[in-house]
């Protein structure tokens, strides 16, 4: 660094760039920066009217005390898991896929197809489902996908255009043939017992947390073990040297959006046969929103992204209370994980540079 | 004819926020910053507006420029996370869309400015000029700020192309070292390019609460900010094309409510479909050139990191 820096001897600051930080070092940073979030969402919400002790009520004491919150949580963090891995898996390839909301749409539409038809034997109706789902979601991300690989066209922008579209097809079926028969309510009609997730026993938990968990241990060996793993971990750090390595970049993108695109299609399944147990209008609002930011929070880590999804489902089960007993909207819940990310990604300049005031 | 008339009459009010959106985002981005948060300051201009209209009254052209800083302000933190603290333009972008989204609606529920109508700007009394056949509806029955909007298009392109600042601003954005080594603050360039830049989006914020629906509502922007970047891609980076994207924009918005007029019937979700639609069309045609791709500033995206040259 030059000494001779006149920005920063303006600012009587000087930066340094540090040493790499330890393992350790970087956790206690992360940890630091999102309670450092929190504390700030919970100076705007005490702000709003709710008293500390009630925050501290509503989203600790009675989420650990309370089995029916834990489970509450529990489900809650399914969808979120799954589309925090889809977007991971996307961004593994530096592909931004911001259309999980659309890819979730579409997946429900594909599984609720199914559902309202009964197509196949009841016994299979949910795998039949879930596949619908997968293809669904894979569906709506291979324009995208192939626009990106053909003709560079911006995936931030394309996925998230392709989200509205998604959303007004959506209406058009739940305003249209799709309306529920029995209520004339906007929602699809509700999905019979073979076509809603099996509850595991305790509490109202079911088996969208153990698809979540089965699918983080796939993605967990697809990024850490699998020859595809080392082919993605290339293409993340350059894809110029992808290219001189002999790997086809535009086929690994490919297969990359394939699976991110399958990931939000079930995520959406998730939600509408494991909490809704039909497909409303609304079902998946935030979730794409939330993955990006999961996944950013846990570095991409499938691991890591199974935390922060507790964390965040805490959040929402917390959120829900605020909005009933304290007519908190629930925008704030997504005010709170954008504080959260926000904190964290303002963390890494103290992890990358040291502060050096001078008189 | 009638017809005809009715439809261009209408776009400069359709293509004005469009305009203004896409001159925010080129000055924003000329100096190196991606701006992806668009949708973000869109929204905090379009509530800050209608607060102002609801909460201290009718004054339409401060709301306006209330909007605008609001925009900016929102913008300081962007410009503070992206050109001071250095955090992923991307990550950061997509941050403002997702806070400003939580911010407003949490806002305009607490303060009670939801589902209020109110008067809004009006078209300016031209007197005698609207009379004018043809031209008069299309020209001269428009607001303020479609007139307005064409003086900042001047003056931005006098800035930009003609003097030492906008120089310095597009140098920025090609080549920061450069600047850098003739002893700019590259820091300081982009953060004001932010904060001006935002200044634009937010005003095009305030143009649909205040000029178009005349109420707020969550989520009032719809999308529209995606829209500005995807135009600003067509645009090249280059103002005079800004304008024509804009207004080639604005005549398809304008044409959208008017298609049934002309007998062609489509399902009404579709037709909320088309800006979509068109725009991802838009994209794929400004990508089959090979010059838009690389017609980006060429350090867009990339922080500036002195302290890690060596």
């Amino acid at each position: 660094m030059s000494s001779t820096s006149n920005i920063n001897k303006r600012k009587g600051v000087k930066l340094e760039v540090r040493d790499p930080m330890s393992f350790t070092n970087k956790f206690i940073v992360l940890i630091l920066s999102i309670f450092t979030g929190l504390f700030i969402s919970f100076v705007i919400l005490i702000l709003s009217g709710v008293s500390g002790s009630a925050l501290w009520k509503e989203f600790v004491v009675y989420i650990i005390t309370s089995e029916k919150n834990l489970s509450s949580v529990l489900i809650q963090a399914s969808p979120f898991v799954v589309a925090g891995l889809a977007a991971a898996v996307a961004f593994r390839a530096r592909f931004w896929n911001i259309g999980i909301e659309g890819q979730m749409i579409f997946g429900t539409i594909a599984a609720t197809y199914i559902a309202i038809n009964d197509v196949g034997p009841e016994p299979t109706r949910l795998l039949l489902m879930f596949i619908a789902a997968g293809f669904g979601g894979v569906f709506w991300i291979l324009l995208p996908a192939f626009l990106k690989i053909k003709l560079d066209v911006n995936e931030i922008i394309s996925t998230l255009l392709m989200n509205y579209i998604a959303f007004n097809f959506l209406l058009h079926l739940l305003y249209g043939s799709w309306r529920d028969p029995s209520t004339g309510f906007p929602n699809s009609e509700q999905y019979d017992v073979s076509e809603i997730l099996p509850l595991l026993g305790w509490q109202s938990l079911n088996f969208s947390s153990v698809i979540a968990v089965f699918l983080v241990i796939i993605i967990f060996w697809l990024f850490m073990s699998s020859r595809f793993g080392f082919v993605l971990n290339v293409l993340h750090a350059s894809s110029n040297m992808a290219r001189y390595m002999g790997i086809r970049v535009s086929l690994v993108i490919l297969i990359v959006t394939i699976v991110s695109g399958f990931l939000s299609g079930i995520c959406g399944f998730l939600v509408s046969s494991g909490i809704e147990s039909r497909m409303t209008q609304s079902f998946f609002i935030g979730f794409g929103f939330s993955g990006i930011l999961i996944s950013f929070l846990a570095r991409d880590n499938p691991i890591g992204i199974l935390v922060v999804s507790l964390l965040f489902a805490t959040l929402v089960i917390g959120g829900q209370s605020l909005q009933v007993f304290y007519q908190i909207p629930f925008a704030m819940v997504q005010l709170m994980q954008a504080i959260i990310v926000m904190c964290v990604a303002a963390s890494e300049f103290f992890i990358r540079y040291r502060l050096i005031f001078s008189l | 004819m009638d017809f005809l008339i009715f439809w261009l009459s209408n776009v400069p009010g359709f293509a004005t926020p469009f305009a203004l959106g896409v001159l925010g985002m080129i000055i924003c981005e000329r100096s190196g910053v991606l701006n992806l948060g668009a949708e973000g300051f869109v929204l905090v201009g379009a509530m800050s507006g209608a607060g102002v209209l609801i909460s201290v009254g009718d004054l339409p052209l401060f709301a306006l420029v209330i909007a605008g800083l609001s925009g900016s302000l929102f913008g300081l933190l962007f410009g503070f996370l992206v050109t001071i603290l250095r955090v992923n333009q991307v990550i950061a972008g997509l941050i403002m869309v997702f806070l400003a989204q939580g911010l407003t609606s949490l806002l305009s529920r607490n303060m009670d400015w939801v589902n209020k109508p109110f008067e809004g700007l009006s078209k300016l009394n031209t007197g005698i000029f609207s009379e004018i056949p043809i031209i008069g509806p299309i020209i001269f029955q428009q607001d303020l700020l479609v007139y307005c909007t064409l003086l900042f298009y001047l003056v931005a392109f006098y800035f930009i192309y003609r003097t030492s600042i906008g120089l310095r601003l597009r140098a920025v954005g090609e080549n920061p070292e450069a600047v850098d080594a003739a002893g700019g603050d590259v820091i300081l360039l982009r953060l004001l390019a932010v904060i001006i830049g935002t200044f634009f989006l937010g005003l095009a914020g305030g143009y649909f609460t205040v000029v178009v629906s005349k109420i707020w509502v969550d989520g009032i922007s719809g999308g529209r900010g995606w829209i500005i970047i995807a135009l600003v891609i067509f645009a090249r980076w280059q103002l005079s094309r800004a304008l024509l994207g804009a207004v080639i924009f604005g005549c398809i918005e304008a044409l959208i409510p008017r298609l049934a007029a002309i007998g062609f019937q489509l399902p009404q979700y579709f037709v909320l479909m088309m800006p979509y639609a068109i725009t991802l069309l838009v994209m794929v045609w400004s990508n089959l050139n090979p010059k838009n791709i690389t017609a980006a500033p060429s350090s867009l995206g990339r922080p500036f990191l002195r302290e890690e040259r060596n």
